[in-house]
């Protein structure tokens, strides 16, 4: 989706503000936000992707004014209410005027500590095929994206790269964020900024992680 | 035919957007109750990650991964090789990240890490994000303008240098390894830890400073 949160190497945003105060929360509230996102139950189908792709979708003034943490609870949200977990007045209201939720229990203080110790979710899969390039391929990625969520930004597509590592196979978002599944190669690819931004008098080297499906041989 | 079933998630967000009240506190105080009398939240459960991400986990985390990797040249090549594997050596220095590649600076090489399409970032190792890194500003130019980027962070990078910018596209998070200061050969691995600034490992910083340690 070629939406506003696709923000590579766009222009107009002005300076970064490099004297914000060192700290992990900023207001009480950042803080809480946080940890809901953390703490609550997820239907099973709400995958990362899904999450990723509905926040996407945030009116694209919301998305680059409203507070980061207050999108992932709009995300949330909006989840909820697509999922028929909850309806926007319930959302409004703080209130529950129907059912509790069928996801269980949720879960208590003990899953923070456990989930140090515990292995964290894993990307990669197992894979039979053969992987299509190798370190030093040359590759050009798809001109075009699609309508859905795509871990291909607009700045590197039609353009030509190198593979500098294969990394394994991944779940690949695009299909992940519809409910799909599905593992494919995932390569991180070296592009040279001149070639990205012509006659900018750039030379350093951008790199991105890359599924096969994004590539063709080049 | 539910509510849900023909209604598109740009829908969604609007009908959210024209009803909940601007403020995001109030937002937040809503949407946790709600989650309360769903059955779907556990209030202590948000303390307990309030708690671990504001004391234990952050770029004290991260900062002691570096300084192991200072000053044991073994786990270094480990890191370098698997950071995934290598990070679980250090009990305590960071919580479980399914996939970590750590880039190294080096005299010649500098790396900058940014997330254009959303805001990946090392939360495991190196704590929340800061709120410059999550804006449309450095998202945006990172990748295209990034000695313009390293110059607002008092970073100047002579044109000698090779610049690598990593933007986070996958599940695998990207950590810097700035290089160690000279003047620390006799330090221990904590008094190493204290001069490691978080944005040195994002690749904001550069040049760490041995006087800004503890003794």
């Amino acid at each position: 989706m070629d939406g506003i949160h696709d923000l590579g190497g766009r222009q107009g945003f002005g300076k970064v503000d490099v004297d914000e105060k060192e700290e992990a929360f900023h207001s009480d509230w950042e803080a809480r936000a946080y940890g809901i996102v953390r703490a609550m139950s997820k239907a099973p189908d709400w995958t990362l992707d899904k999450f990723r792709f509905t926040r996407e979708q945030i009116d694209p003034a919301d998305y680059l004014t409203r507070p980061y943490y207050d999108q992932w609870l709009q995300a949330y949200a909006a989840l909820m209410v697509g999922s028929g977990v909850a309806n926007v007045d319930e959302i409004v209201n703080g209130h529950s005027a129907g059912p509790s939720s069928d996801l269980g229990t949720p879960r208590g203080p003990d899953s923070v500590v456990a989930e140090k110790g515990a292995a964290a979710v894993q990307f990669e899969r197992p894979y039979d095929k053969p992987f299509q390039f190798e370190v030093g391929s040359r590759v050009q990625t798809k001109p075009h994206a699609h309508k859905g969520h795509t871990r291909l930004p607009a700045y590197v597509r039609g353009h030509m790269g190198e593979v500098i590592e294969v990394r394994g196979a991944f779940i690949f978002p695009d299909d992940s964020a519809q409910g799909v599944e599905r593992a494919e190669p995932m390569y991180t690819a070296a592009f040279k900024a001149s070639d990205l931004w012509p006659g900018e008098g750039l030379n350093h080297l951008v790199h991105l992680d890359l599924w096969e499906s994004y590539l063709e041989p080049a | 035919m539910s509510e849900h079933d023909h209604k598109s998630v740009g829908d969604i967000h609007h009908e959210l957007h024209s009803h909940l009240p601007p403020d995001p506190a109030l937002r937040v105080k809503a949407m946790e109750s709600l989650l309360i009398e769903k059955g779907m939240l556990d209030p202590a459960t948000v303390d307990a990650w309030v708690e671990a991400y504001s004391e234990k986990i952050g770029p004290k985390c991260g900062a002691a991964i570096v300084a192991k990797a200072w000053t044991d040249p073994e786990f270094k090549a480990r890191l370098l090789e698997n950071g995934t594997e290598a990070v679980k050596e250090l009990d305590g220095a960071g919580w479980a990240v399914a996939h970590l590649r750590v880039i190294e600076n080096t005299d010649d090489v500098h790396n900058l890490v940014v997330c254009t399409l959303c805001s990946c970032y090392p939360h495991a190792i190196l704590g929340p994000p800061p709120n410059w890194y999550k804006m449309a500003a450095y998202r945006s130019r990172a990748v295209r303008e990034p000695r313009a980027v390293l110059e607002e962070f008092g970073v100047h990078l002579p044109d000698k240098i090779d610049l690598r910018v990593w933007d986070s596209t996958s599940e695998l998070r990207y950590l810097v390894l700035p290089q160690r200061p000279a003047g620390t050969d006799d330090w221990d691995e904590e008094r190493l830890a204290s001069i490691i600034t978080r944005n040195s490992m994002i690749g904001t910083h550069r040049d760490l400073d041995p006087a800004a340690g503890s003794a």
